[in-house]
């Protein structure tokens, strides 16, 4: 139950606030409302009153925030009486003037466009803008492009926008016109098998892989990988992937996926062809001058580690089938069998180095321990202690791939930030320039004229005005200020190779396609919706207040 | 010369005052005249005020009660007002016979 008095009560202290904040010039106006209060009839009514004195008095210390000096003035024709309307103030219009060519001068730099642009990547998903691809974005530049390199025969370049072109059917048209230009580009093979296994071509460019690069390990991880997902829909997930690794995932395998297991477990190398795919991707961005962000990086740089999906985990699994058939070995007495299996783990490991992710380390580390078991119940303790430390080290090498995997998971803090920033920024300069040419509109409109000494625009719509202007201007130095960076990484990388801080790029583009708001991808459905849904409250809104005013407004007899 | 656009609010209050030019008004007294909230009446008093049109005062009504803020026009916003009003009048009956549906 309210107490009777409390609404007045909550007038009197609504209004002394309002008086806190109030201007000087309009003080004396508000303790005269404050006063009034005193003579209102009902505690609701005064409640009423205090609010429409408080609101009045608020908008009154927003002016003066916004637009300071108003001063009192005397008229001296009729037409400057009552209008609601002032003689456009010089100052105001050149601080507004100000921003406006401020925020455009921005636009002149490159950087800023490319920030401006990736900004309203967010809204892609929004407006359902099709894009095929995560970090590609169909556009007539990059048509333009294709047509380009192939104009030219350049098979570097047909390389390039292979590998990002949305259509599965002219991407591997497009590698193989290259592979035909230039054969030493076979190792393309490598990354489009992966991308586009189901191809009938599959088995003709692993088999070119093979020659071009016969101790490499990579084919046998791809036709490994193919086999996974040709046999997955027949398969439940084994516990071992939900429980992190503890028996081999091999059980579940067909031959030939073991096979190709066998042979990648055979191999000399392993290259992921990661090294020459950056060379070139550098080579072609200089060639085109290419500098946009999501023309340059495409999906490879997401892998993890370069290779296909599963390969670490499958290594890892079949590294701890043979560290289960060395142990077997061991207990049958096969010391020598043993060894032999144990140091085969560890050479594999070796050879898979960070692109066994923190799996591998894993198996790689029991097989040392083990060898090192071995090697003490020989007395010999010098290779015991080798073992141990070359234990001790993949141990380390795990939990470092560990903690940069769940760093990742977590997602980059400060890219995640600067994509935040960035978007909101964005999202500022928008709605400040529509801001502004609303109340541009507006203030042209009602003078009838475009020139300014007829414009005379409320003061509302000046200080909206100016608002805009001056939120333009913040929008643009914070785009500028959150996105330099980031173009910074893509500049040292296009001009001296350094990739050290592209995957900081990577996660910021990342997190520029999702819309602001959302956490995840997942969400931006619910995104979408709510935008949708505030527009269309907005909208209502206006309607409603247009008829609003029109009512309140419109000549009534009575009145004159 | 642009007409000046006065809101039907400002004519309301205009009207109260123009009926006792010389007497002092409360700011509760109008909005209860005019029946306009404070919301919207205090802005066209602070607008009047501001062109030098409406003067302000503080009085004492009784003891123990603070004082109240009181408005009327100046001369100036009186001649003003009238010259106003009679352009209105005029400019209104120059437009009825066409709102009666007859041609002059």
């Amino acid at each position: 139950m309210i107490p009777a008095a409390a609404p007045r009560s909550v007038a009197i202290l609504l209004l002394r606030l309002a008086i806190w904040i109030a201007p000087n010039d309009t003080l004396d106006w508000g303790r005269g409302m404050l006063s009034e209060l005193n003579h209102v009839e009902g505690n609701w009514s005064a409640l009423i009153w205090s609010i429409g004195g408080a609101g009045v008095l608020a908008k009154h210390a927003i002016l003066a925030a916004i637009l300071p000096g108003s001063q009192r003035r005397s008229v001296s024709s009729a037409s400057e009486l009552f209008d609601k309307e002032l003689p456009m103030r010089k100052t105001t219009l050149a601080v507004i003037a100000s921003c406006v060519v401020a925020s455009l001068l921005f636009f002149l730099a490159p950087v800023f466009r490319q920030a401006f642009a990736i900004s309203l990547v967010q809204w892609h998903q929004v407006f359902h803008v099709p894009s095929n691809s995560f970090f590609y974005r169909p556009t007539p530049y990059s048509e333009a492009l294709t047509r380009k390199v192939e104009q030219n025969r350049d098979a570097e370049g047909l390389v390039y926008v292979a590998l990002r072109h949305p259509n599965p059917d002219e991407s591997v048209r497009l590698a193989e016109e290259a592979v035909q230009l230039d054969p030493n580009l076979t190792w393309v093979y490598g990354v489009i098998a992966v991308q586009y296994s189901s191809f009938p071509q599959f088995d003709r460019w692993v088999s070119e892989l093979e020659k071009y690069d016969p101790q490499n390990a990579l084919p046998h991880f791809i036709v490994a990988e193919k086999i996974d997902f040709d046999e997955a829909p027949h398969k439940t997930i084994p516990d071992a992937f939900i429980k992190g690794i503890g028996s081999g995932r091999e059980d579940h395998e067909s031959p030939a996926w073991q096979s190709a297991m066998a042979a990648a477990f055979q191999s000399q190398k392993l290259d992921t062809y990661l090294d020459r795919l950056k060379g070139l991707d550098r080579r072609v961005l200089l060639r085109y001058h290419i500098d946009d962000p999501f023309q340059a990086l495409t999906d490879e740089y997401s892998w993890w580690y370069g290779l296909p999906t599963h390969s670490a985990w499958d290594s890892s699994c079949y590294a701890k089938s043979i560290l289960e058939s060395g142990a077997a070995l061991e207990a049958r007495g096969d010391r020598a069998g043993a060894i032999e299996k144990y140091l085969a783990v560890a050479r594999f490991g070796q050879m898979m180095g960070p692109a066994g992710a923190f799996w591998l380390p894993r198996v790689q580390q029991q097989a040392f321990l083990h060898l090192a078991s071995l090697s003490e119940k020989d007395a010999n303790n010098e290779r015991a202690a080798l073992y141990t430390l070359l234990a001790d080290q993949a141990d380390q090498t795990q939990k470092t791939e560990l903690s940069q995997l769940r760093g990742e998971m977590r997602g980059g803090g400060v890219s995640g930030w600067n994509a935040a920033v960035m978007k909101a920024s964005g999202l500022l300069l928008v709605f400040s320039t529509v801001l502004l040419l609303i109340c541009a509109l507006a203030v042209i409109v009602r003078g009838g004229s475009f020139r300014l000494s007829s414009l005379h625009p409320h003061y509302l719509t000046l200080a909206l005005g100016m608002g805009g202007a001056m939120g333009s201007v913040l929008g643009s130095v914070m785009l500028y200020v959150s996105y330099w960076p980031y173009a910074e990484i893509l500049q040292r990388f296009i001009n001296t190779g350094d990739e050290s801080r592209i995957p900081d790029l990577a996660a910021f583009l990342s997190d520029a396609t999702i819309p602001l708001g959302a956490q995840d991808f997942r969400s931006v459905r619910q995104v979408a919706l709510d935008f949708w849904f505030a527009v269309t409250v907005l909208c209502a809104v206006t309607v409603l207040i247009a008829v609003f005013r029109h009512f309140q407004t419109r000549p009534r007899a009575s009145a004159a | 010369m642009k007409t000046p656009r006065l809101s039907p609010q400002t004519l309301r209050v205009l009207e109260r005052f123009v009926e006792r030019p010389t007497a002092w008004r409360y700011g509760y007294e109008l909005s209860r005249e005019t029946g306009l909230k404070s919301g919207t009446l205090y802005p066209i008093l602070m607008r009047l005020a501001k062109f030098s049109l409406l003067e302000t005062k503080w009085v004492t009504t009784e003891d123990g009660v603070p004082p109240r803020h009181t408005y009327r026009l100046t001369p100036n916003g009186v001649e003003l007002v009238r010259s106003t009003f009679a352009a209105e009048r005029s400019a209104l009956k120059a437009r009825r016979p066409a709102f009666s549906g007859g041609r002059a």
